[in-house]
């Protein structure tokens, strides 16, 4: 299943970066994960587990995040493996940043793939695309509460 | 015998409903027992994947749960037993086990069990199993499964083929397409069905340790083939060693016939544990893990006369058989699929080709109809090709080639030795046009069309085999059944007169309560009040290879009737005793025994049930009480026929097609109870005409579900459809003494061409010869715009 999305942030390009780097940052942005735990020897890649109250995708899952193909501050790819509810859930994002000087505005934009196998994927199918809609939009609300204050 | 004829044919109403209606009635979610434990099934969220390791640790310490396993821990129990394989060719059989051990060729595939103190609890822990897998390519395409370069499922199974078997003569088909004056090819695709019965299936076991002893209640249409199959081959014990019940069953269209690995897991549970285990199916879980139906890619070639006579069908068929085997798996798409492809007409050169076929999706299996709808698909989409080809009425062309009366009984040589008994195929058809008003519609149809509305008709003048067995035809020399197809029945006329008939056969929405009790009280000349019918308990009824393929009257009654007609000899032995006068001289009528021209002194036949069964004065040698087994095995199947047409109208900007109108006749020889039969043919209109327009299951390349509830797999509503304009004719059949065929399918055989044929009809202003099903709107409405027809 294919993604996409895009999310304006009112800060300059690499306070965006920074938070968008930051693992507690994005810990508490996860609608449901408490902490992003770094996992020994694995740059870059940490363990979760989250809580979700959505719809037909309820439940507790449990995965691993790793981020690569790193260019700060315009682009890199978050790549997500988790299991939960009898299914397995794996997608990776390309996510691209990009600064409009005029207003101090960045444009964090996704192009993301979705692999979902098990009860999910014949429960919630027609559910999947507005669901990661929904939560995205939350996630990034949720990351963007987290700019310092000008 | 006036009395017999009343009761015998008569709209009486069902007399299971009471129980039903009221909620009265228990099925399986219902039993309770006490200790019982509730197990989970963890499935495969994978379509093909190697079983790395499984750890169940964490799941057997969660709070409330008595046991997990996987399925190494049930390694010396056998695999379920494939009960059909096609005749006379090899099968590369690959069936479920209890739980899947290294090796998972389909998502839903069941690899661990947590057995707790309650649903919930068996459900929370299997969040806590951690399986590794090693997910592997996945193929979901049965004629891209079979092409080099797929992903393979089985070893023994090359190129993912299960069985290739053909029919008819390659030969004579290929010379008559050669000299035919014209040609029709066309792909077409006979979708997948997921049956949908309102009850899930589920299963509860209890062994008890001290006599080995099991009793299973299970959701099955055919307990004793269950006993026989999970004792004999999956855990080799003697089958006395095992009883099984089906409680009240809530619908089965097939689905509820075979043997699944979630039974024989139950048994295995209970056995280890020592306390009784139930597993209730969620809906998801049906989806997921029930047998599918259908699931044909076809490829025809119909050869005619210019003047519409059909000279040869050459048909091409990869059919998906999912991951693993069910129980009866290869016979639906080669016996009761290829050897019905003549259908209502005399087409000399008939050859079929079968390849059915592993891919990573779910079992497929008989689903009401099971081969015999897919048959129908193909030749009377056939028939209308051929119609459109030659520019004739789709009506002349299945007149021109219909088997006439007096060809009865008719050798279509593809059925491998058995004869269409008795058929009156125009009439049927004369009939339904008549209800129709044909000509009328075709002047409607052309007004319309100048006016922007396009509306359409279909026929279906179907064919099908009920009854099946003669044990010789259907089994292991012939057909490849492993078994015989005869069916058993016990009538007892106790003392006070009152009638106990036990029956291997089982009503899991039938009605045999009431249709079997109208043959006896018929027979008998007794109030259908004063008989009681039993079935669906190992205990207690004989042997019977239980209910599908419309069977139940035309095998199981039959054997009902034997009896009766033995029990009344008896009486009138003892009747004649009584009124001391000659056996000879004796007749039995309307429930009373006399001298034959001397009613006014008779016996009735609760006076000689209470004397044979206190046995005072009994004829020299005759052995108290009426009491007779019968075991009934027919000489031929029945071949039920009719005509069906369809109207509709297609909306020109949506797409959507409405059903205007829907004319059934069909022709299921002799009718016991018409109201019975009348439901069955309404609920088979309705799943054949949802395939035609609505059903579909769906998957994606990775072999997932995409229609796996209720919100995504589409189910007919009641207000979808007109109300059915249904009548019949009656041609009995010489096979059996009560002269019935068999009402149980015909519905959904007939319906589903009938309504394409109609659509296709409606769009022939557009260039349109053939579509796929479902026709959705999305689909009709890219073919008004002008691309994709």
């Amino acid at each position: 299943m294919e993604l996409t999305g895009s999310y304006l942030f009112e800060a300059d390009q690499d306070t965006v970066w920074k938070l968008l780097m930051d693992p507690d940052a994005i810990a508490k942005a996860i609608p449901g994960v408490k902490e992003l735990i770094p996992v020994e020897g694995e740059e870059l890649t940490w363990r979760a587990a989250a809580k979700v109250g959505f719809a037909a995708l309820s439940g507790h899952y449990a995965g691993v995040i790793k981020m690569s193909e790193v260019e700060a501050p315009t682009q890199y790819r978050l790549t997500v493996n988790g299991e939960g509810q009898q299914s397995v859930i794996g997608g990776t994002a390309l996510i691209k940043l990009t600064f409009n000087p005029e207003k101090n505005e960045t444009l964090v934009h996704w192009d993301a793939h979705a692999n979902i196998s098990g009860k999910i994927a014949s429960l919630g199918q027609r559910l999947i695309g507005a669901g990661a809609n929904v939560m995205s939009k939350q996630f990034f609300h949720e990351l963007a509460k987290q700019l310092p204050t000008r | 015998m006036a009395a017999a004829e009343k009761i015998i044919g008569s709209r009486i109403k069902r007399r299971e409903d009471p129980r039903l209606i009221t909620g009265e009635a228990k099925y399986l979610e219902d039993i309770q027992l006490p200790g019982l434990l509730h197990a989970a099934i963890l499935r495969s969220p994978h379509a093909h994947a190697k079983i790395k390791s499984i750890d169940t640790s964490k799941a057997a310490k969660h709070p409330g749960v008595v046991a997990v396993y996987a399925g190494k821990d049930f390694a010396d129990v056998n695999p379920m037993p494939c009960a059909w394989q096609a005749g006379k060719v090899k099968n590369n059989v690959n069936t479920p086990r209890v739980l899947e051990i290294d090796r998972v060729t389909f998502t839903g595939a069941g690899i661990a069990v947590v057995v707790a103190e309650d649903r919930y609890t068996a459900q929370d822990a299997l969040e806590l199993i951690h399986v590794d897998y090693e997910v592997l390519p996945a193929v979901v395409d049965a004629e891209k499964a079979t092409k080099s370069g797929a992903p393979q499922l089985h070893e023994n199974a090359p190129n993912n083929i299960a069985v290739e078997w053909t029919c008819g003569t390659q030969d004579a088909t290929d010379r008559a397409l050669k000299e035919a004056d014209v040609v029709v090819k066309q792909r077409m695709i006979n979708q997948r069905l997921i049956p949908t019965p309102m009850e899930t299936r589920g299963c509860i076991a209890q062994y008890q340790a001290a006599t080995e002893e099991w009793t299973v209640w299970m959701t099955s249409q055919a307990p004793h083939v269950m006993r026989l199959l999970m004792t004999a081959f999956v855990f080799g014990v003697p089958e006395t060693k095992m009883r099984v019940i089906s409680p009240q069953v809530g619908g089965g269209f097939g689905a509820k016939i075979f043997l699944y690995p979630e039974y024989c897991l139950m048994a295995a549970l209970s056995r280890k544990i020592g306390r009784p285990v139930k597993w209730m199916e969620t809906r998801s879980e049906n989806y997921i893990a029930t047998t599918h139906g259908r699931d044909h890619i076809t490829e025809i070639e119909v050869g005619a006369k210019r003047d519409g006579t059909i000279t040869a069908l050459k048909v091409n068929t990869y059919a998906n058989l999912g991951g693993v085997l069910s129980t009866i798996a290869p016979g639906i798409p080669t016996t009761l699929y290829g050897r019905m492809l003549s259908g209502t007409y005399r087409i000399p050169n008939i050859f079929c080709h079968v390849y059915g076929v592993y891919t990573n999706t779910g079992m497929v299996d008989a689903y009401r109809g099971a081969g015999r709808p897919e048959a129908t698909y193909v030749i009377e989409r056939a028939v209308d090709l051929v119609a459109h080809e030659l520019g004739l009425d789709p009506v002349a062309v299945r007149r021109k080639n219909f088997i006439p009366p007096e060809a009865f009984p008719y050798d279509p040589v593809i059925l491998n030795g058995l004869k269409y008994d008795s058929g009156q195929y125009e009439k049927a058809l004369d009939l339904a046009l008549k209800m129709l008003g044909y000509e009328n519609f075709r002047k409607e149809q052309a007004e319309a069309r100048k006016q922007g509305r396009y509306l359409g008709v279909g026929f279906s003048s179907y064919v099908e085999i009920c009854g099946v067995a003669p044990s010789a035809w259907i089994g292991l020399p012939g057909e490849g059944w492993g078994a015989g197809l005869w069916e058993s029945a016990n009538v007892r006329v106790h003392l006070t007169g009152k009638v106990v008939v036990t029956t291997g056969s089982q009503s899991h929405g039938q009605g045999h309560e009431t249709s079997v009790a109208q043959v006896v009280a018929g027979e008998l000349g007794i109030s259908v009040d004063d008989v009681i019918v039993q079935h669906s308990d190992t205990l207690g009824t004989p042997f019977g290879y239980g209910t599908y393929g419309s069977r139940s009257t035309a095998v199981g009654t039959v054997a009902v009737y034997n009896s009766l007609q033995k029990i009344k000899e008896k009486a009138k032995l003892l009747g004649a005793h009584m009124l001391e006068a000659a056996p000879e001289d004796v007749v039995y009528e309307d429930g009373k025994v006399f001298v034959k021209g001397s009613p006014d002194q008779s016996k009735t036949i609760q006076e000689i049930a209470g004397a044979a069964a206190l046995a005072y004065s009994l004829p020299a040698g005759m052995e108290p009480f009426l009491d007779n087994t019968s075991y009934y095995d027919p000489p031929n199947c029945t071949f039920p026929f009719g005509t069906h047409i369809c109207v509709v109208e297609v909306d020109k900007e949506s797409g959507e097609v409405k059903i205007k109108r829907y004319i059934a006749i069909d022709d299921v020889g002799k009718v016991i109870n018409p109201m019975i039969v009348e439901g069955q043919v309404h609920g088979g209109i309705v799943q054949g005409v949802a395939q035609a327009l609505w059903e579909g299951a769906v998957y994606d390349d990775n072999g997932q579900l995409l229609t796996g509830s209720l919100m995504d797999y589409a189910i007919p509503k009641a207000d979808f459809f007109p109300t059915f304009e249904t009548d019949r004719t009656e041609t009995p059949t010489p096979v059996n003494p009560l002269g019935v065929k068999g009402a149980g399918e015909t519905g959904t055989i007939a319906s589903t061409p009938a309504v394409v044929n109609a659509v296709v009809d409606a769009l022939a202003p557009f260039g349109v010869k053939h579509m796929d099903m479902p026709v959705t709107p999305p689909k009709i409405w890219r073919v008004l715009q002008g691309n994709g027809g």
